[in-house]
C-alpha cells in the first residue's frame, strides 16, 4: 500500500469514525429528547398542575405547554435521529431543539436560576458530536431566543423594562465563553481522531505486507515440501538406478566377452554367411550403447566427493578428446596453453566433464557440415580457472538452453538426457559453476568456472 | 424520488419551526399576560382588621394559596426581606373563599411564606381584606407608609410565575426604604383571587 493509498484509507477510516460518532450521538439525543419531554411533563404536573380562579381550578397552561410544545420540540429530532442518523441537518436541528428545551424548562420551573445550567449542560452534551458548527448553531439559537425575548418581554430576560441594547450580548457572552473551550476541545479531538486513523491505516498497511509475506512463505514452504517429496522419490529412483546399473554391468561385460570369443571362432562361418558378421556387429554396437547408458546413469547417481589432486589441464583435454568418437568432418581443437597454473581437480570426474561437453559440441553440427569444437582455458592473477568449450554448430533456442541442465531432458533421438546434468553436478562438487551462451545457428559456448583456490 | 423526499423533509422542517414558534410565542404571551387591574385605596382602609404599624411601612401580599404562579411572588418577597432586616411589618394574606372547608389554604405556598423571617401569615376569609385593599389577582402587593399613605401597589414578579430581578421588586424595596415614594403602580401576574364571573 503506497503513501497515497495510506492517506486515502486514513481519510476513509476518519469519515467512517465520524459518521459512526454522529449516528451514535444522534441516537443518544433521541433518548435525551424523549427523557426531557417526560421530565418537562413531570415538572409541569408537579409544580403547576392547575390554574385557580377562587375555588375553581383548570389545567394549567404549563401542562399543555410541556405536553404539546415539548412534544413538538422533541418530535422532529427523534424522527430525524431514527430516519436520517448522521445527516448534517439532523444534528443541527437537534442543537436548536436542545437549546429551546432549555428555554422551555426554565419557563416550566418558574425561571429558577438552577434550571439555567441546562443551557451549559446541553452545550457540553452537544460537544459529543465533535463538530464545532453544531455548537455555533446552538449559540445562535440561544442568542436569537434572548434577542427576541429581550425585545418582546425584556423584563422576563433582563429584569428591567428598558434594558440596554447590548444586554443580550452579555448573556450570549457567557455562552460563547463556554463554547470557546468546547470548540477547542472538539478540534483537538478531531485532530486526535485523524492521527489515530492515520496510525490505523499504517498498521493495516504493515499487517497487509506481513500477510503477503506470510502467504509467500507458506507458498514457498508448500513448494519446498513438494520439492522435497520429489527429491525423495528421485533419491529412491537413483538408488534403484544405481543398483540396476551396477547389476547390468557384469552381464554386459559377459556379453562383450562372449561376442569377442564368438567373433574369433566364427571367422570361417562368417566368411560363408555375411549375416553372422552383421549380427555380431549389432551385438557389439548395442552392448556398447548399453554400457554407455549404464555408465552415464552411474555417473549421475554416484555421490562420490571429488578427490582433488594436481591435474594439468592441457593433457586432460587431449585425453578427453581422444575418447570422444570422431564424427564426420568435425575438427576438435585443444587451445589450452601449457603454461596455465595446474588446478586441483578430480581427474576422473573432470575428464567426464570434458568428454560430455566435447561430445555434445561435436554432435551439435548439422549432418554433412564441417564443424569445429574448440577447448580453451583462462586462469591466473586470482581469477577463477575458466574452461571454455565452444562450437560453431546449430545452437539452441532460449527455451532449450534454459533446460539443458535438467535431468532427463534431451533433444537427441538416442540421448539419455543425463550428460549435461552430470557435468553440472561435478562442477558444483568442485565449488564451481557452469554457464551456457548460445544462439540459434551461431553455435554454443559452455563456460566452466572453478574457484582460483582450486588451482596452484 | 430523491428530490421529492428532500422536499418532504424541508416541508416537515418548516412545519416544525412554525409549530415551535407558535408554541413558544403562546407560552410567552401567557406568561406576560397580567391579571385584572385593580385600584388600591390611597390611604389605609379604616375598616381593615389588620394592624398597621405607625412608625414604619407596612407591606401586605394577597395570595391564592393554591396558585402555582404565586410561588415566584413568595420567592421575591423572601428576596425583599433579605434586603430589609428588621424593617417593615409584613403580612401575607391567603384568601380563603367561602364554601371551602378545613385547611384548604394550608398548602406548600403557605409553608414557604411562613418560613420567611419577619413575615406573618394570615387567612383572609372570604377575601374580605383583599376587597378592602383592591386586590383581585394573587400576588397583589401593597406598601403603606408609616403615615398610612399608599406607596406601592401591584405585583413583584416580572412575569407570571417567573422568579428573577424585576421592576416591581425594586420599587417595593424603594418604597420600603424611602418615605418620599408615593403611589407607585405595577401590573400583577397570578391567578384570580375570586371565582370567575359567570
Amino acid at each position: 500500500m503506497s503513501d497515497a493509498r495510506v492517506l486515502a484509507r486514513s481519510a476513509e477510516l476518519f469519515a467512517g469514525h465520524r459518521m459512526a460518532l454522529h449516528v451514535r450521538t444522534d441516537r443518544l439525543f433521541a433518548w435525551v429528547m424523549l427523557a426531557q419531554w417526560a421530565f418537562g411533563v413531570g415538572v409541569a404536573l408537579s409544580l403547576s398542575p392547575f390554574a385557580w380562579a377562587g375555588r375553581i381550578r383548570t389545567t394549567h397552561a404549563h401542562v399543555y405547554a410541556a405536553f404539546l410544545l415539548g412534544g413538538v420540540l422533541s418530535s422532529l429530532p427523534i424522527v430525524l435521529a431514527w430516519r436520517r442518523p448522521g445527516a448534517t441537518a439532523t444534528r443541527h436541528i437537534i442543537a436548536v431543539a436542545q437549546m429551546l428545551w432549555s428555554a422551555l424548562l426554565i419557563h416550566l420551573s418558574g425561571g429558577r436560576i438552577e434550571t439555567h445550567f441546562h443551557v451549559f449542560g446541553s452545550l457540553a452534551a452537544l460537544s459529543l458530536y465533535r463538530d464545532y458548527k453544531v455548537l455555533g448553531t446552538a449559540t445562535f439559537a440561544v442568542a436569537t431566543d434572548h434577542y427576541v425575548r429581550g425585545i418582546a418581554w425584556p423584563e422576563s430576560v433582563y429584569g428591567v423594562v428598558t434594558p440596554e441594547w447590548w444586554r443580550f450580548l452579555e448573556h450570549a457572552f457567557w455562552v460563547i465563553f463556554a463554547v470557546a473551550f468546547l470548540v477547542s476541545s472538539c478540534r483537538r479531538s478531531i485532530e486526535e481522531l485523524s492521527r489515530i486513523c492515520l496510525r490505523q491505516a499504517e498498521t493495516e498497511r504493515l499487517s497487509s505486507l506481513e500477510t503477503e509475506k506470510s502467504r509467500a512463505l507458506d507458498h514457498a514452504l508448500t513448494e519446498l515440501a513438494a520439492s522435497q517429496e520429489g527429491l525423495q522419490r528421485l533419491a529412491a529412483l537413483g538408488e534403484l538406478t544405481a543398483s540396476v546399473s551396477h547389476e547390468l554391468r557384469n552381464p554386459l561385460a559377459g556379453i562383450t566377452n562372449a561376442t569377442g570369443f564368438l567373433r574369433k571362432k566364427l571367422v570361417d562361418a562368417a566368411s560363408r554367411e555375411p549375416r553372422i558378421q552383421q549380427f555380431l556387429d549389432i551385438i557389439d554396437r548395442e552392448s556398447a550403447a548399453c554400457t554407455h547408458i549404464v555408465g552415464e546413469l552411474l555417473d549421475f547417481v554416484r555421490e562420490r566427493p571429488p578427490a582433488l589432486l594436481p591435474c594439468p589441464l592441457r593433457p586432460l583435454v587431449a585425453e578427453a578428446m581422444s575418447m570422444v568418437p570422431r564424427r564426420g568432418a568435425v575438427e576438435l581443437s585443444n587451445d589450452v596453453r601449457d603454461d596455465l597454473p595446474v588446478p586441483l581437480l578430480d581427474k576422473e570426474q573432470f575428464r567426464q566433464v570434458l568428454i560430455n561437453l566435447i561430445q555434445n559440441a561435436s554432435e551439435a553440427m548439422a549432418p554433412g557440415r564441417d564443424g569445429r569444437v574448440t577447448v580453451r582455458a583462462e586462469a591466473g592473477e586470482g581469477r577463477p580457472l575458466c574452461l571454455v568449450v565452444s562450437d560453431n554448430g546449430t545452437g539452441m533456442t532460449p527455451e532449450v538452453a534454459a533446460r539443458v541442465f535438467q535431468p532427463l531432458f534431451t533433444t537427441k533421438p538416442r540421448g539419455t538426457g543425463l550428460g549435461l546434468s552430470v557435468v553440472q553436478t561435478i562442477v558444483k562438487r568442485h565449488g564451481g559453476r557452469i554457464h551456457v551462451d548460445t544462439a540459434l545457428d551461431r553455435g554454443t559456448e559452455f563456460r566452466v568456472e572453478v574457484p582460483a583456490s582450486s588451482g596452484r | 424520488v430523491r428530490i421529492s423526499v428532500r422536499a418532504g423533509w424541508i416541508v416537515v422542517g418548516l412545519l416544525w419551526v412554525a409549530a415551535v414558534l407558535v408554541g413558544m410565542r403562546a407560552l410567552a404571551r401567557y406568561a406576560a399576560d397580567p391579571g385584572e387591574a385593580a385600584e388600591a385605596p390611597p390611604t389605609w382602609p379604616a375598616t381593615s382588621r389588620i394592624e398597621r404599624t405607625t412608625n414604619r411601612p407596612t407591606l401586605l401580599v394577597f395570595a391564592h394559596p393554591r396558585c402555582p404562579c404565586s410561588r415566584a411572588t413568595v420567592g421575591e418577597l423572601a428576596q425583599i426581606m433579605r434586603n430589609m432586616p428588621g424593617g417593615p411589618t409584613v403580612y401575607v394574606l391567603f384568601v380563603k373563599p367561602g364554601g371551602v372547608e378545613g385547611s384548604w389554604e394550608r398548602t406548600d405556598l403557605w409553608e414557604s411564606a411562613s418560613r420567611i423571617p419577619g413575615v406573618r401569615v394570615l387567612v383572609d376569609g372570604d377575601g374580605r381584606e383583599a376587597e378592602l385593599f383592591g386586590a383581585k389577582t394573587s400576588g397583589h402587593t401593597v406598601v403603606y407608609g408609616a403615615s398610612g399613605r399608599l406607596r406601592f401597589a401591584g405585583g413583584i414578579t416580572g412575569l407570571r410565575g417567573h422568579a428573577g430581578d424585576n421592576a416591581g421588586r425594586r420599587r417595593v424595596i424603594a418604597a420600603l426604604r424611602d418615605d418620599g415614594a408615593q403611589d407607585e403602580r405595577n401590573v400583577v401576574f397570578g391567578c384570580p383571587l375570586g371565582d370567575p364571573k359567570p
